[in-house]
């Protein structure tokens, strides 16, 4: 973990990052040191090749190795439908509404906990609880909720089309009528 | 009068229990090796904002030879100078003067007779050991330009460091050089007290035969010289940091440069320093300078101010200057 740290630490980051953060950043310290930059041309000889080899040489390897953490970690949590038992899939398929409470059985069936998904989301558990519970009032903006509607079908491997097209009318409906 | 004495007891007293222990105010020295960069502004600007939020501070304009800081706090020539304290031996608290801010005074250099280099090893001691003794929260010294050892000493002798530089290719070559000084000349400091000095020439002097390129790599070597000297260095250069400001920026991108100093002093000279902001290019300060008037007090619209405002906080609490994430999306795009 220390290692994972210090990889963090060489591009600036913290492990909140998501990997499109890492690969942004990844790139920008590559640009940064090719050599065209002011900051750069103003160190001279100071900023020898060997040095730049050096530096190159574990930026990438820090790259590569967050990368591939970010992998590993979907690839252990994140349940594939293939994978599931027969049950599981037949109640699936025969769901006729995505609703709060559909999302959380079948989350729960799967034995996932909601910090499970944060760690591959990196979205707070906060924001998941209240997308099963149906607390629409969370969700000012629908932006917001159909993003983590997505994040979190894909994360179950459903299809997230149409759990927004189930989803989505109902929170539209308790929205446009506050009262009930 | 006996309400303003209670206060700077009051004053001299949390600055005791936060300091750790040391006794005199904070000294802030504000250097970086080029001329025009902004220097005696911003030390002018950041020692006004303490003092509008009621901290007592103190200006030293060391610039021995080319002092002119009273003209951004609105000053004509001060009456007595750091000349009348090494030639007449007056005492240097009746050399600082008031000036038109509250909680603001100011000692200025002497304007023409000293040399700049002719204040000897004696003087420049008695100087900082009189100004350490000096009654005031924050002692900010404007260092000028240069980065002879004489620079060199008084910047270390601070308890903030902080370098100006602008977005030039001749001033930031200036900066590196000045924080590689500024590193030399502490390891240099700091073996000298453990009696080890010669080895740190004898490397330096050899540093092509060791593969030696920076100071990172001089650490480095002598690190595995012997334990004990990674452990001096560790306990000696831990909390030793260089605060670095951006002075007129232009752009967006602009901003981004005093990220990438810091990440390239750490990464190819070895060398850790904070960046703690920017400040925007506004021809209004020129105007103020040349009408003698303090920035800060005169021109609150300008963004300027309110840079210079969050400079001054990050500086006294150590925080780096946090970059807007789009700053950074914008470029890889």
């Amino acid at each position: 973990m220390q290692e994972a740290n210090d990889y963090y630490e060489l591009l600036e980051l913290t492990p909140e990052a998501t990997i499109e953060d890492i690969r942004k950043r990844y790139h920008y310290l590559k640009n940064l040191y090719d050599g065209e930059s002011l900051e750069i041309r103003a160190l001279g000889d100071e900023f020898t090749p060997e040095i730049r080899a050096d530096y190159l040489r574990r930026l990438d390897e820090a790259f590569e190795k967050l990368s591939a953490l970010y992998k590993n970690e979907k690839a252990i949590v994140t349940p594939s439908v293939k994978n599931l038992d027969y049950d599981l899939r037949l109640r699936i398929s025969q769901i006729e509404c995505f609703t709060g409470a559909v999302l959380r059985e079948l989350r729960e069936r799967m034995h996932v906990d909601l910090k499970t998904i944060f760690a591959v989301t990196r979205i707070q558990p906060q924001f998941f609880e209240d997308v099963e519970r149906e607390a629409f009032e969370s969700f000012p903006a629908e932006v917001y909720l159909r993003s983590y509607l997505i994040a979190y079908a894909r994360f179950f491997s459903l299809d997230a089309q149409r759990v927004l097209n189930d989803y989505l009318p109902r929170y539209r409906a308790a929205k446009d009528n506050p009262a009930k | 009068m006996e309400d303003v004495k209670g206060m700077l007891t009051a004053s001299r007293l949390t600055e005791v229990t936060t300091e750790n222990g040391s006794k005199h105010g904070n000294i802030w020295a504000v250097g970086g090796g080029k001329g025009g960069t902004g220097k005696s502004f911003l030390t002018g600007s950041m020692a006004t904002c303490l003092a509008l939020k009621g901290k007592p501070t103190i200006l030293v304009d060391i610039d021995l030879g080319g002092a002119n800081l009273h003209n951004f706090l609105g000053m004509v020539k001060p009456k007595r100078t750091l000349t009348d304290f090494f030639e007449s031996k007056v005492p240097l608290r009746d050399v600082v003067m008031r000036t038109g801010i509250s909680n603001l005074q100011l000692i200025t250099g002497s304007i023409g007779s000293l040399e700049p280099e002719s204040i000897t090893f004696a003087q420049k001691q008695k100087l900082f050991r009189h100004i350490k003794s000096l009654d005031a929260e924050t002692i900010l010294i404007d260092l000028g330009a240069g980065a002879h050892f004489n620079t060199i000493d008084s910047f270390l002798f601070a308890d903030k460091m902080i370098v100006v530089t602008v977005p030039e290719i001749t001033a930031i070559e200036n900066m590196y050089q000045f924080i590689k000084s500024v590193y030399y000349r502490k390891l240099n400091n700091i073996f000298k007290t453990y009696k080890l000095k010669t080895i740190v020439q004898d490397t330096w002097e050899n540093r092509s035969a060791h593969n030696i390129h920076s100071l990172k790599d001089l650490v480095a070597h002598l690190s595995q010289w012997a334990d004990s000297i990674n452990h001096i260095f560790e306990q000696e250069m831990s909390d030793f940091v260089v605060h670095l400001i951006l002075n007129e920026v232009r752009t967006p991108r602009d901003i981004l440069i005093g990220a990438n100093l810091k990440q390239i002093c750490l990464n190819v000279l070895g060398l850790k320093v904070l960046y703690s902001g920017y400040t925007s290019y506004d021809e209004a300060v020129q105007k103020n300078i040349n009408k003698r008037e303090s920035f800060i007090v005169s021109n609150r619209l300008s963004p300027v101010v309110r840079e210079i405002g969050d400079i001054t906080e990050n500086i006294e609490t150590g925080t780096a200057f946090s970059i807007p994430r789009e700053l950074y999306n914008a470029r890889s795009e």
